[in-house]
């Protein structure tokens, strides 16, 4: 019987200051390591779109004019034509290799910061799985049978959202009966999965002979080469409303990345979160 | 300690749902509700605020330090006086750890991949500066050093090939910018090469040259790669001669390259003209200018 444990220790408490609840929503590990994400996977893209610059896959004849030759240099181009300011850059077509990544023809040092960063983020994701399962947070991101229904939910209150501001009164967000919404299972969930195929792809295209089996897995060292690009884009298709949301959302849900724990008690989650 | 102090480590009080709900491996536990002193709390997420704050600022210095020179400048972080250090230690130590870890899986007794005539892919000519005048093919000539007789050997081409068998093998080409090429090649194996001259006993590496490479400006500048003789006696490390059936062109390196299939493209040095058997580990080219020495894929 729950309640008499209760009164129980009511009564031999004396008099209690006043207190506030808690519940711990993230073990100290999975924190350490979510932060460590943020310097490891920005020096993991910077350094690979360097790496990338080397030998673009997606690339087609050089332009007659501009001598491009690949689709990031295409963009930079773009952008300097039509950005206020930028008419007179020195080099159009390395606009975006000079502001999303060390620079072109930096390869070597491009490398060396890949692999450091890549170990470390190894590393950080065994410190990850370490925290998930030490705390049993590992429950809370399995997929449910019905989750591709609540994730559409969730996705369509989003893209609805800033269309309420002319109906406040319809501004309920969707509730579940569980830590994540069904959205964030799918996200969070899909993070540590893309972060194993990325190392996974990366050893492909690293060692493509003595770890041969690995690359004809994901079809051949080429093709192995196109997964590991495209699994960057994950990462930042992620980061994107995930930063976004924190900001939508309140301080607790930061405080609770750093401190571990959350004052909203109930398990349920609303549609509002990161 | 009195309780208030100790506040976090309070047993929960309630559970939110009932306790049936709690059952099975997969199901979602519900949370423990902690009760704690407001001032605990204040104190708690103080500290952790700054330790977390403190890391942040550790990992960007050291992290920020890291980053080239001519990024840093481009940030405007470093204007030439030169407040963050030249020599990337940590990024050193990867690249040290990265060459270890690929020695650490190569194994002499691996195959790579073998491809057949259909899976053939175009090979380009990806000399780093200009390619040399096939003017040098006839007068050339390939120099041993560094061997057991202690006597320095010079061959030309028709001796090397009337007197080793020579092998066929589709392998693939990886270059270090990120293409590759599947080619046929055929060659003599460099094991071969090693009975048939055998190095000085306490020789670990093969110090291979090619004076006519040329730089960007077409003056010349000689190319050098370092290769652990581990590698060079691996089955299908080849001095290759042929190009898909057909005599090396001075694009690809005639008349003699190194093809070996277990490096990336850089230590496949095209036009040898000199082999030297050392005990240490000899200068590579790319490995001077910030590469790995190692390049085991």
């Amino acid at each position: 019987m729950p309640h008499s444990t209760q009164e129980r220790i009511a009564t031999r408490t004396p008099a209690p200051q006043p207190r506030v609840r808690v519940v711990r929503k993230h073990n100290v590990l999975v924190r350490i390591s979510h932060w460590l994400n943020i310097p490891l996977l920005l020096g993991l893209i910077v350094s690979g779109i360097s790496i990338y610059w080397a030998s673009p896959i997606y690339q087609h004849n050089p332009n007659p004019q501009t001598g491009a030759f690949d689709y990031f240099a295409d963009a930079g181009i773009w952008i300097c034509a039509h950005l206020p300011g930028l008419r007179d850059y020195a080099s159009p077509p390395d606009w975006v290799y000079n502001h999303a990544s060390l620079g072109p023809y930096m390869l070597a040092p491009a490398m060396r910061l890949h692999w450091c960063c890549a170990y470390l983020f190894m590393l950080n994701g065994l410190v990850y799985l370490a925290g998930v399962f030490a705390g049993g947070e590992w429950r809370s991101l399995l997929p449910r049978l019905n989750d591709a229904r609540g994730a559409l939910r969730i996705a369509g209150y989003y893209l609805r959202t800033p269309f309420m501001m002319f109906r406040p009164r319809r501004r309920n967000p969707p509730h579940f009966n569980t830590k994540y919404n069904p959205l964030q299972r799918l996200a969070y969930l899909s993070i540590p999965v893309a972060g194993l195929l990325s190392v996974l792809t990366g050893w492909a295209i690293h060692e493509p002979m003595q770890l041969s089996w690995l690359a004809a897995l994901f079809g051949g060292f080429d093709t192995a080469r196109m997964w590991h690009f495209w699994l960057m884009w994950i990462f930042i298709l992620f980061a994107v409303p995930h930063v976004f949301l924190v900001f939508v959302d309140s301080w607790d849900t930061v405080r609770s990345m750093i401190t571990g724990w959350s004052t909203r008690l109930e398990i349920g989650s609303r549609a509002n979160e990161p | 300690m009195n309780p208030e102090q100790n506040g976090m480590q309070l047993k929960p009080i309630r559970k939110s749902v009932p306790e049936k709900a709690s059952h099975g491996l997969f199901r979602e536990r519900a949370p423990e509700i902690i009760e704690v002193a407001p001032s605990t709390l204040r104190r708690r997420t103080r500290r952790d605020l700054f330790v977390f704050g403190a890391g942040a600022i550790a990992a960007l210095a050291v992290g920020g330090s890291q980053l080239p020179q001519r990024v840093l400048q481009r940030l405007g972080v470093d204007q030439g006086r030169s407040i963050t250090p030249k020599d990337k230690w940590l990024l050193n130590k990867a690249q040290r750890l990265d060459d270890d870890v690929a020695e650490a899986l190569y194994s002499p007794n691996r195959l790579v991949p073998t491809y057949t005539k259909s899976q053939i892919t175009p090979l380009k000519n990806n000399y780093n500066g200009a390619t040399p005048n096939p003017g040098y093919i006839s007068k050339w000539r390939l120099t041993l050093d560094g061997l057991s007789s202690g006597v320095t050997v010079s061959l030309d081409i028709a001796a090397l090939l009337a007197r080793h068998q020579i092998h066929d093998q589709i392998t693939r080409l990886v270059c270090v910018e990120g293409w590759s090429a599947i080619s046929w090649w055929s060659g003599l194996r460099f094991d071969d090469l090693l009975h048939a001259y055998p190095p000085v006993s306490q020789a670990k590496w093969a110090h291979i040259e090619s004076s006519v490479n040329l730089d960007a400006n077409g003056n010349p500048d000689p190319y050098f790669v370092s290769i652990d003789l581990l590698t060079a006696r691996h089955p299908q490390t080849l001095l290759a001669t042929h190009l898909n059936g057909q005599p090396l062109t001075a694009e690809h390196g005639a008349p003699l390259r190194l093809l070996v299939p277990v490096k990336l493209g850089l230590k496949n040095i095209k036009a040898i003209t000199r082999i030297t058997y050392t005990k240490d580990e000899p200068p590579d080219y790319w490995a001077k200018r910030g590469y790995s020495r190692y390049d085991g894929i």
